[in-house]
């Protein structure tokens, strides 16, 4: 039959210092927006902070940690390879700037 | 083995992730959900890198301090939905209903400040087709559209929250349902934490 | 409770006794997969009469058609349809054959019956979910169908829906109002529809397995329809947001799709500033994996099927799953071959167009599998065995087109003309339905308790196979010398000497067309008064015969059914013949 036993896993403690850590994160952003960086810095600083952040809330937060690793590796690879390839799209994005009509 | 006519085989083979199939199933639309938002992000992403004319409007004070505030409730919002989970993995009905409720509340309260915003932001002449600074008229098509796809999941996972904390006190509902109920939450808090730093820290002045 | 327990309570329901509960809202994996299949016969005969339409048109341009000013006094006045009504029923065909009937019947009708009984389960995971799931994609139907009777008419941007002809509204076109509107609502009502199937189907191969069916032990179908599922879980989720910001477009003033400076009809549109090709990149990422969703369930059904008629089990099964695997995961690398001429990064196609060339290799050791499986068989040539061969002869006919069209150079040349609609006719309109059609002769016994007749099916399959081949290998001929597609009528020089071509594809179609019915007619007849079917006709091996025709509610009356073999031993010794069935004692083993 299905082994569905309980996932072991840390108690409320762990989880409010985890949202502790959370909030830092996002202070960190807010920061890294006022300091007047070009955008391109800025937006990779953010999504890698935000990959950090959406890491934790899967591993603590959605309990990912204390599944079967065969999960992880089912759902977080197909996600990035459909994602990544997403990025197909950027080229064309680009040169569309260059070929703007401007109009009000 | 015989067994009474519609009752159905107990001894199956074992799921290779080990967990309910409906948390498996949420797992699953966990994923698509986020391929969905991701796909809207990148026509975001597409269209803000070909309009040279975009301009960031967004001053601190109302609007990242509000984003603050909402960031802040959602992220309460995944505690509470923890402590739930964990009331209930314990047995303790009450505590995990009310801690249900706390964050249907919570949830509620994301989405009052939300529907605030966007009412100020329209009464500032802001559309999905109009920007009153004179910048792309994409930004509101945008910010629109990725914030109000997230608001409506927001508004269903408080639908949902309050369904299951109705049910879970009536015993209709069991911890695992309200764990599968979690996984859901905190998806909607995980896009949260994107759709804040791209829609809103990306656009401050 | 324990886990396992209230695990086992969630699926337990008795069976319905209303009429409604058994027939119209039933949970039942059973009736929701004929109820699929019967939707799905529903588009295709709607949709194979709209071919005909098109074909009359495009044979003879000027021809009155009888009754068709009833149904489009605008589009057809004095019954000649005019170049945009064609347009109108093209989209429609399209729109209709590749979501309600490619999507519909192998994937959510068959494997809605046979996933379930494949893996010994009593029924899918969430039987409520699936009910939805049909309702949904019933909705999605009808709000399509509705685009036919709305002011304007159905939409004429094709299935494809291009921007920024599908997103301006209705100074775009007859049909860009309303009817386009309605086709994305009715889109992205069936994304959902196909998402929530997509739950049920993963949930259910990995979860509910009775004793002994290991992964290993899948039958083909299962592995089809396991992985197909995987991959609409994915691509779906993309077209969804696609439709949703078309919809914002045509009725928010967005301008998502559409470009600045755009004039149409002497109007300078409001819009600014969006992207047609973000239309395209959206689509296409959804619209290449797919193609895939409609050939994937065939492959899995016609290599199902082979073996029980081959008497002996296919060449390489492992590989042959892997190639499922690999198809699956290489469709998400090759959407751009859709666009090689749409104004994309040049670099790009070449980045496109080598996964495009990789995705052959599957395909091709899948084919030479079949091929050197069947090679030196005693095939019993039954008509549900003559559609699995028929199925590889199209296949390959239709996939050797692919490769040229892989190729950004050739492709620049071949694209919007007949050599892509020949392509893709093959690959789909033609080989994923023979899959359907043996899926149908093989499984008719199983689901409605009695025989198909064999000889009405051999004379439907002849006459299709040629038939198919009249139609669509001259398409080839026609792209290879110029012949756009999307065209209502050719009166250009260079090709009307191709009219007669044309023509004969016409009367080929129509004559093919009628063949179907000798289908219909022995489906329906063989339904009522065909002679009964026993538990397994075939004497083939997988758990759908271990059960009564049709199974009953809860799929093997109660029994534990416990698995001790893999799927196709053919060939072999055994207990009751030359097979050995997927539930016979452990003892029973291969000689």
């Amino acid at each position: 039959m299905n082994s569905t036993a309980p996932a072991e896993g840390p108690g409320m403690k762990f989880f409010v210092a985890v949202w502790i850590g959370l909030m830092a994160i996002v202070g960190v952003e807010v920061f890294l927006t006022y300091r007047h960086l070009p955008p391109r810095e800025l937006l990779v600083l953010l999504l890698a902070l935000a990959f950090v952040e959406a890491g934790i809330a899967l591993w603590y937060f959605m309990h990912l940690k204390f599944e079967r690793a065969a999960l992880v590796w089912s759902l977080v690879p197909a996600f990035i390879f459909v994602v990544f390839m997403m990025d197909h799209f950027w080229p064309d994005a680009f040169r569309m700037a260059s070929m703007k009509l401007l109009e009000r | 083995m015989e067994m009474a006519a519609g009752h159905h085989p107990i001894v199956m083979e074992k799921s290779p992730y080990g967990i309910p199939p409906g948390k498996l199933a949420m797992w699953c639309f966990v994923i698509s959900d986020a391929v969905t938002f991701s796909a809207v992000l990148f026509a975001y992403g597409y269209l803000r890198v070909g309009s040279p004319d975009w301009i960031a409007p967004f001053q601190f004070f109302p609007t990242i301090v509000n984003g603050l505030v909402m960031t802040f409730v959602l992220l309460t919002s995944g505690l509470t939905m923890l402590a739930a989970v964990e009331a209930a993995k314990q047995g303790r009905t009450a505590a995990g209903t009310r801690w249900l409720w706390a964050t249907c509340a919570l949830g509620a309260l994301f989405a009052v400040l939300h529907l605030l915003e966007w009412r100020r932001m329209l009464e500032e002449g802001w559309r999905l087709f109009q920007n009153p600074t004179g910048g792309s008229v994409h930004f509101g098509a945008a910010f629109f559209s990725v914030t109000g796809l997230h608001l409506l999941h927001v508004i269903g996972g408080v639908i949902a929250l309050a369904i299951i904390a109705i049910g879970f006190a009536r015993g209709k509902y069991n911890r695992i349902d309200v764990e599968i109920t979690g996984i859901y939450w905190h998806f909607v808090d995980l896009v949260w934490m994107f759709v804040f730093p791209l829609v809103y820290l990306m656009n401050a002045k | 409770m324990s886990e396992a327990q209230a695990h086992a309570e969630v699926h337990h329901h008795s069976p319905p006794t209303s009429f409604i509960g058994k027939y119209v809202f039933s949970v039942d994996h059973k009736v929701i997969g004929l109820q699929y299949y019967g939707l799905g016969l529903l588009a295709v005969i709607i949709g194979m009469v709209l071919s005909w339409l098109m074909r009359l048109h495009l044979g003879w341009s000027t021809l009155a058609i009888p009754g068709l000013e009833k149904l489009s006094a605008a589009g057809a006045p004095g019954n000649v349809m005019t170049p945009e009504y064609y347009l109108s029923l093209m989209t429609m065909h399209g729109t209709i054959m590749v979501f309600f009937v490619l999507t519909n019947v192998p994937f959510a009708g068959f494997g809605n019956y046979f996933l379930p009984i494949q893996v010994g389960a009593a029924d899918m995971s969430f039987p409520h979910m699936n009910m939805m799931s049909f309702w949904v994609t019933f909705t999605a139907f009808l709000v399509l169908m509705a685009a036919f009777f709305v002011p304007g008419g159905p939409p004429l941007s094709g299935w494809t829906a291009y921007a920024p002809l599908s997103a301006v509204g209705v100074e775009a076109g007859p049909g860009q109002g309303t009817g386009q509107t309605l086709w994305a609502i009715s889109i992205a009502i069936f994304c959902v529809a196909q998402l929530l199937g997509a739950l049920n189907f993963i949930s259910t191969t990995l979860d509910l397995r009775t004793k002994g069916m290991s992964l290993a032990r899948l039958p083909f179908s299962a592995w089809a329809w396991f992985i197909t599922s995987v991959i609409g879980l994915l691509a779906f989720a993309v077209l969804l947001p696609a439709c949703i910001l078309l919809f914002l477009d045509r009725v928010a003033g967005t301008s998502f799709f559409i470009p600045s400076g755009l004039v149409i009809s002497d109007k300078m549109q409001a819009h600014t500033g969006g992207s047609p090709l973000l239309w395209q990149h959206l689509f296409w990422f959804f619209g290449h994996p797919e193609v895939y969703i409609a050939i994937l369930p065939a492959v899995g059904i016609v290599s199902h099927i082979l073996p029980v008629f081959m008497r002996k089990p296919l060449l390489g099964p492992r590989v042959l799953v892997g190639c499922m695997v690999a198809i699956g995961f290489l469709s998400y690398m090759v959407w751009g071959h859709h666009m090689f001429v749409s104004g994309m990064n040049p670099f790009s196609a070449i980045l496109f167009s080598v996964p495009t060339l990789v995705i052959t290799i599957p395909a091709t050791i899948a084919t030479l599998l079949w091929i050197g499986s069947v090679y030196g068989s005693r095939m019993r040539f039954t008509t549900a065995a003559l559609f699995c061969l028929g199925f590889i002869s199209v296949f390959i006919s239709g996939g050797i087109s692919g490769f040229f069209l892989a190729q950004p150079s050739i492709d620049t040349y071949l694209h919007a003309t007949y050599f892509v609609v020949a392509h893709f006719h093959f690959v789909m309109g033609v080989a994923a339905i023979f899959a359907m059609f043996a899926g149908t002769y093989f499984w008719m016994p199983k689901m409605t308790g009695r025989m198909m007749n064999e000889t009405l099916g051999k004379v439907h399959f002849w006459l299709t196979f040629v038939g198919v081949y009249c139609i669509f290998m001259p398409m080839h001929y026609l792209g290879l010398a110029g012949n756009v597609r999307r065209y209502a009528a050719f009166t250009d020089d260079f090709l009307s000497p191709l009219i007669p071509v044309h023509q004969f594809i016409t009367i080929a179609a129509l004559i093919t067309g009628a063949a179907q019915f000798i289908f219909l007619f022995n489906l329906i007849w063989s339904r009522l008064r065909g002679p009964k079917a026993p538990d397994n006709p075939w004497q083939a091996t997988s758990l759908e015969w271990s059960t009564t025709s049709p199974p009953p509610f809860d799929n093997f009356g109660g029994r534990q059914l416990v698995v001790n073999h893999q799927p196709y031993e053919y060939g072999v010794e055994g207990p009751d013949g030359d097979y050995i069935m997927q539930t016979a004692p452990e003892a029973a083993k291969a000689r």
